[in-house]
């Protein structure tokens, strides 16, 4: 793989293109969203090809639809194979979910309903993207708001199956595990306990809105206490990982955000230097 | 058809249609552990906020209301096929002219058309620009066949209202105050020689001619072309034209 990363890393959003330019210290690495690049030029490639130099970068997808029953566009996985020979990005991701069916796209990602029969509609289907990506692919757990009737076992025995069936890898977002966690009333630690270490490449941390009946994932405002308290746990099982803040609205100036990811770094450092002083 | 994929399209039909109880979910009964309505809520909210990036100037003209009537509209009439969010909307004038309850006047369809072409030229590929110089150093024998290639991102937009001064002024300023356009069927040329689009008007004969060149036509089949036309001195018209779009950056070097 071309570029190992390591440390805490930012998505990269049009509003900081200029900041980033400037290369302030403080981000590792950086995480685009592999749609807002396919285009043919202009301001985002400008941008890109210049902020490149000075980041490693991973691709992260929102339309891959792996669990759809639309067949793989493959139109979009040519693009976004021409976007990883450009870019040479250390890992490519999207998410465990479908986007749409009978050809439209909900811009949305939806959650797949549990079951032996999904399993075996994914895994080749994830077997076919990498061997045309020649890469294992990262997948992300999603938020969801509805738990399906025909569910016949947790997200997380659905994920580590997944994982042993297909080879892929895992985004873990330790946002949508808790929001996930609160909205169908499990334990997000039994979640991050049944994921494979070995296979988690990347952490997402993010913000969620608190609503009566229901957390919703935003990305619109800081990481709340809880989420930071389960982001402690899961280092703590994972070992360092590569983390990165996701922002999407309300983006801050690139200073806070900044200063946000120091509070993963800090953490991330404070956990394992207890842990080399126990050893 | 799958079980998974008869979920899907219960799930996706529910979305579109409002529905909250699929019969696919637990605790569908409940109203407040009744998840649908944030899938339903955010297909529509997000699908808004792409039309209102892809039309800010509409969104200006309209203003908050009446354009989230518009873009509820036309997301029931145009779901996206897209798989980047950035291409929703590329049907919005043709959607609003064919509406006139959403249409307060029918100028707004040109207003659209302005912001989805310099939308376009946006993201366009890039492609150096021709300069006089180089124009200058050609040789007497390669005028007959040379072929001058507009910029990748030049668009050609078909008028019907002179809508520009009032693009200009609600792009500079939201709140601008704005005067009813008048009829005056011309054209746009947007094109982006740099990082930023530029535009200006252009009469039919103008843009016919750039359409020629983007087309694949040689200088001399474009000269062929202004001679049909109603030009009065065709010669001078072409010199005239090959001038301007020289100095307008609007033509790209030629491919090695
Ligand atoms: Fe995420």
């Amino acid at each position: 793989m071309s570029n190992p990363i390591s440390g805490f890393g930012l998505g990269l959003r049009s509003s900081h293109y200029h900041d980033f330019l400037l290369a302030p210290r403080g981000v590792d690495w950086l995480e685009i969203i592999s749609e807002n690049y396919l285009v043919d030029g202009g301001k985002p490639w400008h941008f890109l090809e210049r902020i490149r130099r000075d980041y490693p970068m991973v691709m992260h997808g929102v339309s891959l639809s792996i669990g759809g029953t639309d067949p793989l566009d493959q139109t979009y996985l040519r693009q976004l194979k021409a976007l990883q020979q450009r870019l040479e990005p250390a890992w490519l991701s999207d998410h465990l979910c479908w986007t749409g069916t009978d050809s439209l796209n909900l811009h949305d990602l939806l959650p797949l309903p549990y079951t032996e029969a999904t399993l075996r509609h994914v895994v080749p289907r994830i077997a076919a993207v990498q061997d045309l990506l020649g890469r294992p692919l990262v997948l992300e757990n999603v938020s969801s708001y509805v738990a399906y009737r025909a569910d016949e076992m947790s997200e997380w025995e659905f994920v580590r199956e997944l994982i042993h069936r297909s080879g892929c890898e895992w985004l873990l977002d330790v946002n949508n595990v808790y929001v996930s966690g609160i909205n169908h009333g499990f334990d997000p630690r039994s979640y991050i306990e049944a994921i494979p270490a070995a296979a988690v490449r990347q952490i997402h941390l993010a913000g969620h809105e608190t609503h009566p009946d229901y957390l919703i994932d935003t990305h619109d405002q800081p990481i709340c206490p809880a989420v930071w308290a389960l982001y402690g746990e899961t280092l703590r099982r994972l070992g360092p990982t590569p983390t990165m803040i996701e922002r999407d609205d309300h983006i801050p100036p690139l200073a806070e955000l900044i200063a946000e990811l120091d509070l993963a770094r800090e953490q991330s450092q404070a956990i394992f230097a207890e842990c080399r002083h126990a050893a | 058809m799958t079980t998974l994929g008869r979920l899907q399209q219960r799930f996706q039909s529910a979305i579109l249609a409002g529905d909250r109880t699929p019969g696919l979910f637990i605790d569908e009964e409940n109203d407040r552990r009744n998840g649908v309505a944030i899938y339903q809520q955010a297909y529509r909210a997000r699908l808004a906020g792409a039309l209102r990036d892809n039309y800010p100037v509409v969104h200006r003209s309209m203003g908050d209301e009446a354009f989230a009537a518009l873009a509820d509209a036309y997301i029931a009439a145009s779901p996206s096929h897209f798989r980047s969010i950035r291409w929703f909307g590329d049907t919005l004038a043709d959607f609003l002219a064919g509406s006139p309850a959403h249409l307060p006047h029918p100028a707004l369809a040109d207003l659209a058309r302005m912001d989805w072409a310099l939308r376009g030229a946006f993201d366009a590929a890039d492609a150096p620009v021709l300069t006089s110089a180089e124009v200058g150093r050609l040789r007497a024998e390669q005028w007959p066949t040379q072929r001058f290639t507009p910029l990748p991102s030049l668009r050609l937009v078909e008028l019907a209202w002179r809508i520009e001064p009032i693009w200009k002024a609600l792009d500079e300023d939201p709140d601008a105050q704005t005067t009813a356009p008048v009829f005056d069927p011309h054209w746009l040329l947007v094109w982006r020689p740099g990082l930023d689009c530029l535009w200006r008007s252009a009469d039919a004969d103008e843009a016919k001619a750039l359409q020629t060149l983007q087309q694949g036509a040689s200088f001399a089949e474009c000269c062929a072309q202004i001679a049909d036309s109603a030009a009065s001195d065709p010669a001078a018209t072409a010199i005239d034209y090959l001038r301007r779009w020289l100095a307008d950056g609007l033509l790209a070097k030629a491919q090695r």
